[in-house]
Parts: C-alpha cells; sequence; structure tokens
C-alpha cells in the first residue's frame, strides 16, 4: 500500500524518533542539569513532568468549562509557573536538609519524592487515563499537499509541528541563558566545579534555584509534549520516560545542557529506526524490545566513553 | 479515660477480627484497567453485602469481609498485596485478582505455596487452565481464552478478513490468546501476514504500526486499553495503516470511545466474556445490580458476583474458615447434585446447607460448574458501535 522507498521510512519511523526524541530531549536537560550542579540523579524528574501535564490540563479544563478554549501550549505558561512553585518548596522543604549529605541519600529522597508527586496525582486526579484531546490527528493538508507537489510527501500532524516549534523555541532559549546571561554562566561555572565558583563569590543558592526554575519548564513543556503527542494522561506516563531520559543525559555527557539534546533525539531515533526493515522485509529488532536499544546505547556508552559525547563529568 | 477507652476499642476490633470470616479481594485498582475493573469491585461489595443482610457466615451469623487490596494489572504488585493478604490479614482464600499475569504470578509464588485457594474473577489466559501442578488450588470464574480466541478467528471469517495482521502486548494475557487466535485463523484457511508482540506503555507505535501495516488492512490487536492499546490503536488510524480491527476484552471499553472517538471506530469488533442474558440467573442478578446500580452485563462484572458468592457458600459448606477445606467444598457447591441456588439466594443456601442438604449454584455469567482443572465454560459476545457506544451481541 505504500510506494516510493523514502515516503515510509521518513513519516512512519524517522518523524516518530524525532517526536519522542525531543520529548527525550527536553527531559533530560532538566536531568542533566540537575546531575551537574545538584550532583544526585532526580528519580521524581519523571513525576515532575507528568504533574506538570496534570496542570496544563486543569487549567485547559477549567477556561475551557469558562468558554475559553486554550491551546496546550499557552496552558503550559501557567502550569509551568505552578511546577516551578512545587520545584522550589520541595527543593527549600525537602532536598536543602539533604545538601551536605551522601549523594545516594539524596538519590534515594528524590526517589520518595517520585512516590509522593504519583500517591498526590493519583489522589486529585484519580487512577483512570484523563483524555488529553480526543479524537485522531490527521496529517497536516497544507504540509502534505505541499510536499506531495515535490514529490516527498510528509505526512504530519500538527501536534508534531507544534512539538519541534515548542523545542526549538525552548533550546534556543536555554542556549541563550547559558551563554549570555550572568545566571547561565554562572550555572555552568557551578556544574564545572562547585569549590571554584563558589570561593569566586558565585551565589550558589541563586544557581541552585535558576536550576529547578529552567529543569522545571523543560520537564513541564516535555509533559505536556507528551500528552500532546499521545493525547492522554496518567499518572506513569512520566516514570516510563524517565529511564530513556536518563540514558540520553548519559549519552550527552552529564552536566551539558547541549549534549542532553543531542542524547535525547539519539535515543529517540534508535528506539523508532531499529524496528525499520534495514534488512529484507522483516523489521530489524522485534518492535517489542525497542525499548532495549536506548539502554543497551547507555550501557555502550558507560564502558566506552562514561564522560559521554560532550565531555561532561563522569564517576 | 482515654486509654481504657482505646484498650476496649481494641479488645473490640480483635475479638470482632477473629470471629469474622475474611477473604482477600486483590483487585487491579491502578494500572492499565481501572475502569474496566471499578464495576467489578462493586461486584464484589454487592455479593459481600447481600450475604451480610441474609444472615451472613455460619450458625452464629458471622460477617463476612472482603480484604481488598491493588494488584494493579502486575504481577509484581500482585505478589505483593496477595503475600500481605495471606501472610498479614490471615484471609481463608483469594477472590481475586483480574487480570491473568498477576493471577498466575500470585499463585505460582504466594499461593499455592501457602495452600490458598485462588477464585479469579476473570483471568482467563489459557496458561492457567494446567498450572496447579497436582494441586487442586486455582479456579476461576471466568471462561478461558482457549475458546475466546477460536470464536474470535470464527468472527474474523464471518467478518471476511482473509488475511490480517497481528499485534499483541507482550504479557501472559494477550501472549496466550494471541497464540489461540493465530492457530485458530490458520486453521480456518486464513493468512496471518504479521504477528510482533508490542511492548506496553510506548508513547509512540507508529514504527510498529508501519513495520506490520505493510501486508494488510486488518488488525487484530491483543492489548490492554490502559497500556499502550488506545495509543496503538490511535498511531495506526493516524497513519491509515489499517482499516478494520478485532480484538478481545483487554480492549473493550469506554476510555476507547471516549479518548479516540466513537466515529472512527465504525470498523472496530471486539469480543469479551459474556453472559447469556435469557437464564434465571442472569434475570435475578439483574434484579440484584439493578437495584444496587451495578452495571450487570458490563465485561466480568456478573464473573465478579459469582466468584465472591460462590467462595462464600463454599466456605459455609466447609462450615469452618479454615484454608484447607475450601478447594473440595467449592466443587461441592458449584455443580450438581444438589438444589439449584441463583445469585442472591444466600438465605435458602444457608438453610439447605445446614440441613445438610446439597446446593448446585448457577452463577450469572454461566453455570459455573468446574471441570478438573478448575475451569469454567462460558458464553462470548461481539461489540460494536451503535449510536456512539459499544452494543453487544452475543455470539454462539
Amino acid at each position: 500500500m505504500w510506494d516510493a522507498f523514502g515516503f515510509e521510512f521518513v513519516n512512519f519511523y524517522f518523524i516518530p524518533g524525532l517526536v519522542l526524541g525531543c520529548i527525550y530531549a527536553l527531559g533530560a536537560i532538566g536531568i542533566t542539569l540537575t546531575f551537574g550542579i545538584l550532583r544526585f540523579a532526580n528519580f521524581a524528574h519523571g513525576e515532575i513532568m507528568m504533574s506538570g501535564a496534570y496542570l496544563t490540563w486543569t487549567i485547559m479544563a477549567i477556561l475551557g468549562a469558562a468558554g475559553l478554549a486554550l491551546h496546550p501550549l499557552v496552558a503550559l505558561i501557567p502550569a509551568s509557573v505552578l511546577v516551578i512553585v512545587l520545584f522550589l518548596a520541595t527543593d527549600r522543604f525537602f532536598y536543602k536538609p539533604f545538601r551536605k549529605a551522601d549523594t545516594i541519600k539524596v538519590v534515594m529522597a528524590s526517589f520518595g519524592m517520585m512516590l509522593i508527586i504519583r500517591s498526590a496525582v493519583q489522589v486529585i486526579w484519580g487512577p483512570n487515563q484523563i483524555t488529553f484531546v480526543p479524537g485522531i490527528a490527521k496529517p497536516n493538508p497544507t504540509l502534505q499537499a505541499l510536499t506531495g507537489d515535490i514529490g516527498m510527501m510528509i505526512l504530519m500532524p500538527n501536534k508534531h509541528i507544534w512539538i519541534f516549534a515548542g523545542t526549538i523555541v525552548l533550546v534556543v532559549a536555554l542556549g541563550y541563558l547559558l551563554n549570555r546571561t550572568r545566571i547561565g554562566k554562572a550555572m555552568r561555572a557551578v556544574s564545572d566545579s562547585p569549590d571554584l565558583a563558589h570561593v569566586t563569590g558565585i551565589n550558589v543558592d541563586m544557581v541552585i534555584r535558576a536550576t529547578w526554575i529552567v529543569g522545571g519548564i523543560c520537564a513541564t513543556a516535555a509533559g505536556v509534549f507528551l500528552v500532546m503527542d499521545t493525547q492522554m494522561l496518567e499518572t506513569t506516563m512520566g516514570f516510563r520516560m524517565l529511564l530513556p531520559m536518563f540514558a540520553a543525559a548519559i549519552l550527552g555527557g552529564i552536566g551539558k545542557p547541549y549534549g542532553a539534546v543531542f542524547g535525547g533525539l539519539v535515543i529517540g531515533l534508535a528506539e523508532e529506526l531499529s524496528a525499520y526493515p534495514w534488512i529484507g522485509d522483516a523489521p530489524l529488532l522485534s518492535p517489542g524490545y525497542k525499548t532495549g536499544v536506548a539502554f543497551a546505547i547507555m550501557v555502550i556508552m558507560l564502558i566506552v566513553r562514561p564522560q559521554g559525547l560532550f565531555k561532561g563529568r563522569s564517576f | 479515660m482515654k486509654k481504657t477507652l482505646l484498650a476496649t476499642a481494641a479488645t473490640l476490633m480483635a475479638t470482632s477480627a477473629m470471629a469474622d470470616v475474611n477473604i482477600g479481594n486483590p483487585m487491579a485498582m491502578t494500572g492499565p484497567i481501572p475502569d474496566l475493573n471499578a464495576p467489578i469491585a462493586a461486584a464484589v461489595d454487592l455479593a459481600a453485602a447481600n450475604i451480610n443482610e441474609q444472615g451472613g457466615m455460619f450458625a452464629d451469623g458471622e460477617t463476612l469481609n472482603i480484604i481488598r487490596a491493588d494488584s494493579a494489572c502486575d504481577p509484581t504488585a500482585a505478589v505483593d498485596a496477595v503475600t500481605k493478604l495471606i501472610n498479614v490479614n490471615s484471609v481463608t482464600a483469594i477472590v481475586g485478582p483480574v487480570c491473568s499475569g498477576a493471577t498466575i504470578a500470585q499463585a505460582e509464588s504466594v499461593s499455592i505455596p501457602a495452600e490458598v485457594v485462588t477464585l479469579s474473577v476473570s483471568a482467563s489466559s489459557p496458561a492457567i487452565t494446567n498450572m496447579e501442578d497436582g494441586t487442586d488450588l486455582v479456579f476461576r470464574a471466568a471462561a478461558s481464552d482457549a475458546y475466546q480466541g477460536v470464536a474470535l478467528a470464527e468472527l474474523a471469517m464471518a467478518n471476511g478478513f482473509t488475511d490480517i495482521a497481528v499485534s499483541y502486548a507482550n504479557d501472559d494475557y494477550n501472549a496466550a490468546i494471541a497464540e489461540v487466535f493465530v492457530q485458530a485463523y490458520e486453521g480456518m484457511g486464513g493468512t496471518v501476514t504479521a504477528n510482533e508482540a508490542h511492548e506496553p506503555n510506548k508513547a509512540s507505535y507508529r514504527s510498529e504500526v508501519a513495520t506490520i501495516g505493510a501486508g494488510s488492512d486488518n488488525l487484530a490487536l491483543f492489548s490492554y486499553y490502559g497500556s499502550g492499546g488506545i495509543t496503538l490503536m490511535r498511531n495506526a488510524l493516524e497513519t491509515g495503516a489499517f482499516a478494520n480491527f478485532i480484538g478481545a476484552d483487554g480492549m473493550l471499553s469506554d476510555e476507547l470511545i471516549e479518548q479516540i472517538g466513537a466515529e472512527n471506530l465504525g470498523t472496530s469488533t471486539f469480543t469479551t466474556s459474556a453472559s447469556d442474558d435469557s437464564t434465571p440467573s442472569f434475570g435475578a442478578w439483574k434484579a440484584i445490580a439493578d437495584a444496587a446500580g451495578v452495571p450487570a452485563a458490563d465485561p466480568f462484572v456478573a464473573n465478579g458476583y459469582d466468584a465472591t458468592f460462590m467462595m462464600a457458600l463454599a466456605i459455609e459448606h466447609a462450615g469452618t474458615d479454615d484454608r484447607a477445606a475450601v478447594a473440595e467444598s467449592l466443587r461441592a457447591i458449584a455443580s450438581g447434585p444438589g438444589e439449584v441456588i441463583l445469585p442472591g439466594q444466600w438465605a435458602e443456601a444457608k438453610a439447605i446447607l445446614a440441613a445438610g442438604g446439597d446446593i448446585n449454584y448457577e452463577g450469572a455469567a454461566g453455570n459455573q460448574d468446574f471441570d478438573e482443572n478448575g475451569d469454567v465454560a462460558g458464553n462470548f459476545s461481539k461489540s460494536v458501535i451503535v449510536d456512539g457506544a459499544w452494543a453487544a451481541e452475543l455470539i454462539q
């Protein structure tokens, strides 16, 4: 039912891989920043994504009932403000007492935080799935017609166009923040060497707050993009994304936001492309096992080049 | 004063707990199918309420307690939940696990070694038939998919599908029914163009759909709606890889209509275990269920009532809440000879048992006569969209 080679590859493997990669990338930014600056693997990150998506849905539902239909990307802004408040409050009351403790204690604390957030969401919104946007997203007809005319038809629903655009905007903004602003430079300095940053008079507490804010915005965006893609909310969706996002952060190099973006795209593409029939007609790898691809990449990376592609911290 | 009160309360609680009959009830409260689970859990509670209203357990009218736990439709969670029920709550028997994977895992690692009877309300995997390994401890009140897979293959043939692609979630229930389906369908002369597992809970199934979609327009989808089934179906519809869908109970939920939209489901048919609503048993059940506001004809809801009622009858028959006596009594009350007991007739059954008579429970979901493997026969229905909602029709 499909003709020319390329059409199938681009539309059913490459673009979905990129969409998944964008979501992984945004999630991995927060993970890599907390890992680099606060020095612990934040297991609660997936739940932050999930709660951000639930908050976005709630804002849309409340305003929708008042007769004001919001685009998820607009509702994302107030939702990420709420998530940032939540983030800063957990940091103040939950993580701060652990600041000088062993890393393993903070990691376990974040694991506890993950369960607390998920249970809280289940109490408030219930364990059932919630529909984000009902129905089927058909490919954008303009894009289909335009690309069809030049013989390279691209089938992309609007939701994917929004996800790409949102990711590009966020990554460009992040690049500006880290390279051009004072706080961004301070964040990079703390990530490279906290002691040296401290003696040069950088306000470490300020940097930590900035880290939570940047991580919170990216996590909420990742969560919302994920529900825009799957069109439903469910309380374990963040946790399912967590391990591939860790793989992305490690692949790119811990503490390197660009590494995380690159790692996310590579992991997303690798997962989807592993099921492409590269040799013969059968899928290269049964799609049932594509999750394993992300972890295989992570394990190989940890053995061969533990500092990651972008020369991050190695432990 | 406060201390005395607390002590009195503690003593009261301790004595009442000792004099009650406790049945463990692990259900999939969270996990991939909470919407399917909720009415089944309500039916279990309804059965217990009926029993307690009509004189309770044994001669002194002890209360039947349903101790609920969350098995989350997940093998690990089920093992944890049932371990707690058996070791901490000391329940007499287990009425529960909704999902096949959860039932198998808890039976193999907890309830069979502890010699506690499990009566599942809806686990339908063919793998459960022969898993008892010489013991007689695993029963179920729902028919095996060894039958449903065949019914589905007949349905595919009746719908005129000469070729079909199969995609199943990699778990005990879905993999087993897919295998039965493929065998039966090929036996009837159909061509299976692709047969691939998919990993549950992925954000996207577009590559899966593209991979298996090249050869056929028809998809047999075996998945739980909440752990990937809806996403896979959505991806299949979005990419236009498939036009027609068939599948089994795991997908049959109103959630599917809400998320995908009834207008996109016109070519979908899903089968489920169903009750023959012309029997007097079903009539008795429907009256009870309607009065209590429980959806009588929803998937496995009648089975949930039957399982709880039969377990209570078995314990009443044994005359003790001792674990060892349950299996034999369960067989005794479920099939003839004996006075026929319909759903809700607890007082009648109690009187007959007290007089030393035999009873034969005829369930709402079917006659509930256990074969040597603890399985029951059953009916199936197919559901299609009519006026924006699922409409079920019994298939013979």
